[in-house]
């Protein structure tokens, strides 16, 4: 075979690829509207980000409330244990291990809450006032790892959306523990609850709202639809739709297949075995195959090259520098953004993941990093897109977070474990920022008269779901309201549709 | 050469005489020849238990069906091991296989390891690539093959990894040389050995967990108590004896447990910590948290530390421990413990897993009954014999069915580090240092997998997973290694073959510049003038003898154009050109998607 030959059939493959994205049948209808919808709106882009926090984000030590009642609360509770996660008051200056904290009245040991000072104030523009009263304002703060963010969210580049979860329709804690709506199944499981919050149904589920929105504007991105939805070093459920499967990329360049041999293009590819898995298989090297070379190139040339590489993670209170995997995943997401145009590519949605946040154990030595890398690759995703070969895309480009569970607002001891409703950013310059979402919840276990409206025992119930923050994000990015309906089944079991944060 | 082609041989061979599924014989679309023809089953033949069907068989096995039915048991045939299972028969070689003794301790390994780099440097320092290099050791060259491959299965189930999580890798060797010594052993032992382990304890954090305290309302640590149930013994949902889920009035699924079963036995699991010789319970340096570690702490089972176990009631399962004022740790472990193991689920929850993960991805509902039954009584009372768990997957009827070489579903994908060390023992591999010093696979441009380092307690892939927008998925089938296949992890894999096939793997010499694991194929260079007979030993080798004709052409064509050079070519022209072929042949074997496919 020469050379030539090879090529053309490479190219009948690609157009092979190209036919089974067209052939995705059920979304036919959805895809014409939303070519017509698109020509008027010529040469936009837009992508979505969604930062998964792998392991469940204990949001109580995240997002906090700091009015009397709500800090006396959180504080008594999670000052407790064999090592206390509770973060100081506003203002507490940072105290050095081996010290004496006048707020804990302990010596305070290394890597503790004491050695970082005060959580870190937020104003909403919104007052919210504080649960059971008319006019108090109430107030909050951030952890204390989160300071890239404070300015973020006061620059009205980041909104916080509260007490946020998978529900199948309006639940109170009364029908919650009389069991008398439905809820979502297997709540409190890792890998059915990731599969919840990406799909809306447990694990086994086949299509995720990321995917399912790619889905529905396939059609605008022309002959390169095969990158519409991508991961780096991940294959998540988020990203698959009916006919949008998840192009997961390297971090570094992408694996391409540079095997001289014509034989063995054959070979690897060959779909033509009586076993499915067989076929199966070969079915994505030839995915691999065909387009390794279109993503290198795209990405190696132009603003796709010049985006900048992040800086490594220093803890905010000292420590050795780390490479950030967030921020290397989210400038491999940017350099995509910064190919689009050469693709060809109008509408994009990317999954980057963060963690293990399953802080059973120890929570003051791993969530605060955790949290720091969070803050700093957001910073640094804001920075890169707000240049992007000479143009703002920031405003294009609206990143979130997402996590399986928060967790329990009481200690284990040293940590806290699987809960349900949690706080959540959302980030980017068409985000109506400086905001939070939601009324933050009521704080403490019931004790005496005090009866928590927001908590059943130690886990809060969300008051927003997955749902209705998915649509809020959809909606923005141009899916029309049919297609809301069947992506996201159960959003007309609420009030809105839409959480007014975008 | 001992291993012929079966394709001109009619004889039937054992593994055929076991047919149990005769329908999928009727409805297969071809029969390999040399695999088809078995004689028909009778009732009575049914009735004998799986030794007797083998002695009962008068026809020779087959080196394809002894080199299939090495793929599902071991981390991959070789010469001596397809003549071992034909002179033994499949049953007396598990027999044999489960009497052999633990062939080489991983914890050993290391600690010769260390003892070997602090001769030269005292202040060399192990860490978790040595684990892995202990893992390709055994597997490829461990003659208890069978514990080999079942431990590795065991490994995926009951899962601790390095991952994100800082885990002493001698303590690491020491959980994996548990999972191994338990293998054949009784699972109530595998899951005490599991639940006391330090790496265990640490991984999933019930190490050190405290009793409840009403003043503060803090409560013990949940983790291991929830995916002791989730993952390692009942799962989710209460199943029927062949794996389908049991439902209630309207059709839903029936939890096994809930928040309130967690509860109770995240209770039972309090006070148990580092093992001391003398234990202290209070203050920084106290063993209970960690102070003056016992330098065997890591590989000792925990120990129990009264004052911190709960004695309030503890209810989990339907069992209740009541309230006491002295605190017995380890009676209420053995209750909670027993109470598990005695659970219907485990047979199916736990019998599955393993059929998935050896022999194939979806088994028939019978065929997890019939292994789920071998759990609940392996015919002489006793439950939780996995030897017999084991030996009853490997055996049945669905694994034992050469006719699945040519199934549309059967069978499951090959791991990556199975594909590699299948390599190595095919082609016997050695390493120059003796220490096996492949390292790190895990990254996404190697082979995205190294043993006891899975991205988290649910493992590289879920048991329950179907690719979307394949034909699997399509009829709704599992295929749970497929979670890690992607357009970036397909081409590593194939760029990374090709390297091992051609340069061999692991730390390169100094002085040579030669790759610690490398083969000769003494055995395939002899061949490699002839490319059929070529083609035919590693067809024998690597795909049970099933390999598809137009594999084989294109593996033919591709070796036929490296010329083998003729004098005044040197001999080392000449042996290039030869080892080019076998290198070209290999490589596309194990490329192939065929391969890849095990059946």
């Amino acid at each position: 075979m020469t050379l030539g030959e090879l090529d053309r059939r490479r190219l009948l493959k690609i157009g092979g690829a190209l036919t089974l994205f067209g052939g995705a049948a059920p979304f036919g209808l959805q895809l014409a509207a939303a070519g017509a919808a698109s020509a008027t709106a010529a040469l936009d882009y837009k992508a979505m980000v969604c930062v998964f926090l792998v392991g469940g984000n204990d949001g109580a030590n995240t997002v906090l409330a700091t009015d009397d009642d709500s800090w006396g609360r959180y504080f008594a509770t999670r000052n407790a244990g064999v090592v206390p996660i509770a973060l100081m008051p506003v203002g507490t200056p940072p105290v050095a291990a081996g010290k004496f904290s006048p707020v804990t009245n302990r010596t305070v040991l290394p890597n503790t809450p004491e050695t970082w000072g005060g959580v870190l104030p937020i104003i909403p523009n919104t007052p919210q006032p504080i649960p059971g009263t008319s006019g108090s304002t109430r107030t909050f703060a951030l952890h204390p790892f989160l300071g890239p963010l404070q300015s973020l969210f006061q620059r009205n580049r980041l909104a916080v959306v509260t007490n946020l979860g998978p529900l199948v329709q309006p639940t109170t804690k009364a029908q919650f523990l009389a069991g008398a709506t439905p809820i979502p199944r297997n709540l409190f499981s890792h890998n059915d609850q990731q599969s919840t919050w990406q799909s809306g149904a447990i694990e086994g589920s086949k299509v995720g709202w990321g995917g399912a929105i790619a889905d529905s504007l396939l059609s605008m991105n022309g002959a390169n639809a095969l990158f519409t939805t991508m991961a780096p070093n991940s294959n998540p459920l988020f990203l698959t739709g009916q006919g949008v499967n998840p192009y997961v990329v390297n971090t570094g360049t992408q694996p391409a297949n540079t095997i001289a041999s014509t034989y063995h293009y054959d070979v690897i590819q060959d779909a033509t075995s009586t076993s499915d898995l067989a076929n199966d298989y070969a079915a994505v090297v030839s995915r691999s195959i065909n387009s390794a070379a279109t993503i290198n190139n795209a990405v190696a040339q132009g603003a796709a090259a010049a985006i900048a590489a992040p800086p490594n993670y220093v803890s905010p209170f000292g420590g050795g520098s780390q490479v950030n995997g967030l921020a290397v995943q989210l400038r491999t997401v940017a350099r995509l953004i910064a190919a689009a145009p050469q693709l060809g590519l109008r509408r994009q949605v990317f999954f980057v993941t963060l963690g293990t946040f399953d802080s059973h154990d120890n929570q003051n030595a791993s969530q605060p990093d955790l949290l720091g890398q969070l803050a700093q690759a957001l910073v640094y995703f804001d920075s890169v897109l707000s240049n992007v070969g000479g143009a703002d895309l920031s405003a294009s480009v609206t990143t979130f977070t997402a996590s399986e569970f928060g967790r329990t607002f009481t200690t284990n001891g040293t940590g806290t474990d699987h809960a349900w409703g949690s706080h959540h950013f959302v980030m980017g310059g068409a985000v109506r920022g400086g905001d939070i979402y939601g009324q933050y919840p009521t704080l403490g276990v019931d004790q005496g008269a005090f009866y928590n409206p927001d908590m059943a025992g130690n886990i809060l119930i969300p008051t927003s779901s997955v749902d209705q923050y998915g649509a809020t994000l959809a909606t923005w990015f141009g899916v029309s309201p049919t297609d809301l309906s069947a992506i996201f089944p159960n959003l007309a079991n609420f009030n809105s549709g839409n959480l007014g944060f975008i | 050469m001992s291993l012929e082609l079966d394709r001109n041989d009619s004889s039937i061979g054992v593994g055929s005489a076991d047919l149990g599924d005769t329908m999928r014989r009727l409805t297969a679309g071809f029969v390999i020849a040399g695999l088809s023809a078995a004689p028909l089953l009778t009732s009575s033949f049914l009735s004998q238990s799986a030794g007797n069907r083998e002695a009962a068989s008068t026809q020779p096995m087959t080196s394809s069906s002894a080199a299939r039915f090495l793929t599902q048991a071991t981390f991959g045939p070789t010469d001596n091991s397809i003549a071992d299972v034909q002179s033994a028969g499949y049953a007396t070689w598990i027999d044999q296989q489960e009497a052999m003794p633990v062939s080489a301790s991983h914890q050993a390994y290391i600690e010769s390891r260390l003892a070997a780099l602090q001769a030269t440097n005292p202040a060399a320092r192990i860490g978790y690539p040595d684990f892995f290099n202990s893992f390709w050791k055994q597997a490829a060259t461990g003659p208890d093959q069978l514990r080999q491959r079942v431990k590795l299965a065991l490994s995926e189930i009951f899962v601790i990894s390095f991952n994100g999580v800082l885990l002493d890798t001698r303590g690491v060797a020491s959980y994996y040389d548990m999972l191994g010594a338990n293998a054949f052993g009784n699972y109530r032992a595998l899951l005490e050995g599991v639940t006391l382990h330090p790496m265990m304890g640490t991984y999933l954090t019930h190490l050190g967990s405290v009793k409840e305290d009403p003043n503060t309302g803090e409560e013990p640590d949940q983790n291991f108590a929830r995916e002791i149930q989730q993952l390692m013994s009942i799962g989710l949902y209460q199943l029927n004896q062949d794996g389908s889920l049991q439902t209630d009035g309207s059709g839903s699924p029936i939890s096994t447990y809930s928040t309130s079963d967690i509860d109770g036995l995240s209770k039972v699991l309090t006070g148990f910590s580092w093992y001391s010789p003398k234990p202290t319970m209070v203050g920084g340096k106290a063993t209970f948290n960690g102070g003056s570690r016992d330098p065997n702490a890591t590989v000792t089972p925990m120990i129990a530390y009264p004052s911190y176990h709960s004695i309030s009631s503890k209810s989990f399962l339907g069992v209740t421990i009541p309230a006491s004022t002295t605190p017995d740790p380890s009676g209420d472990l053995k209750i909670a413990l027993d109470t598990i193991f005695n659970h219907p689920n485990v047979g199916p929850f736990i019998g599955r897993q393993l059929i998935q993960k050896l022999v194939t991805s979806n088994p028939s509902p019978a065929y997890v009954a019939r292994v789920a039954a071998v759990f609940n009584d392996d015919g002489t009372g006793v439950r939780g014999n996995l030897g017999a768990v084991v030996k009853a997957i490997l055996l049945d009827p669905e694994a034992r069915d050469d006719t699945a070489v040519s199934s549309q579903t059967f069978g499951k994908l090959r791991e990556p580090v199975v594909r590699v060390a299948n390599w190595m023992r095919a082609f016997n591999a050695t390493s120059d240092s003796g220490w096996w010093q492949v390292g790190s696979t895990s990254g996404s441009v190697s082979l995205g997998q190294s043993v006891m380092f899975s991205p988290s307690v649910f493992n590289f892939w879920r048991p329950g997973y179907s690719p979307p927008n394949t034909a699997l998925g399509a009829l709704n089938l599992v295929a749970p290694e497929f979670q890690s296949v992607n357009v970036s992890s397909v081409s590593a894999y194939i760029i990374n073959i090709h390297a091992v096939v051609f340069t061999g793997l692991g730390a390169k010499s100094a002085t040579t510049g030669v790759s610690d694991i490398y083969s000769t194929y003494a055995k395939e260079i002899a061949l490699a003038n002839d490319s059929a007979a070529l083609t035919d030993r590693i067809n024998a080798l690597v795909l049970y003898g099933q390999m598809s004709a137009s594999l084989r052409s294109r593996i033919l064509d591709a070796v036929n154009v490296i010329r083998i050079p003729t004098p005044p070519a040197t001999t080392a022209q000449i042996n290039a050109a030869l080892k080019s072929r076998v290198s070209t042949a290999v490589y596309m074997a194990l490329a192939s998607p065929e391969y890849l496919a095990q059946r």
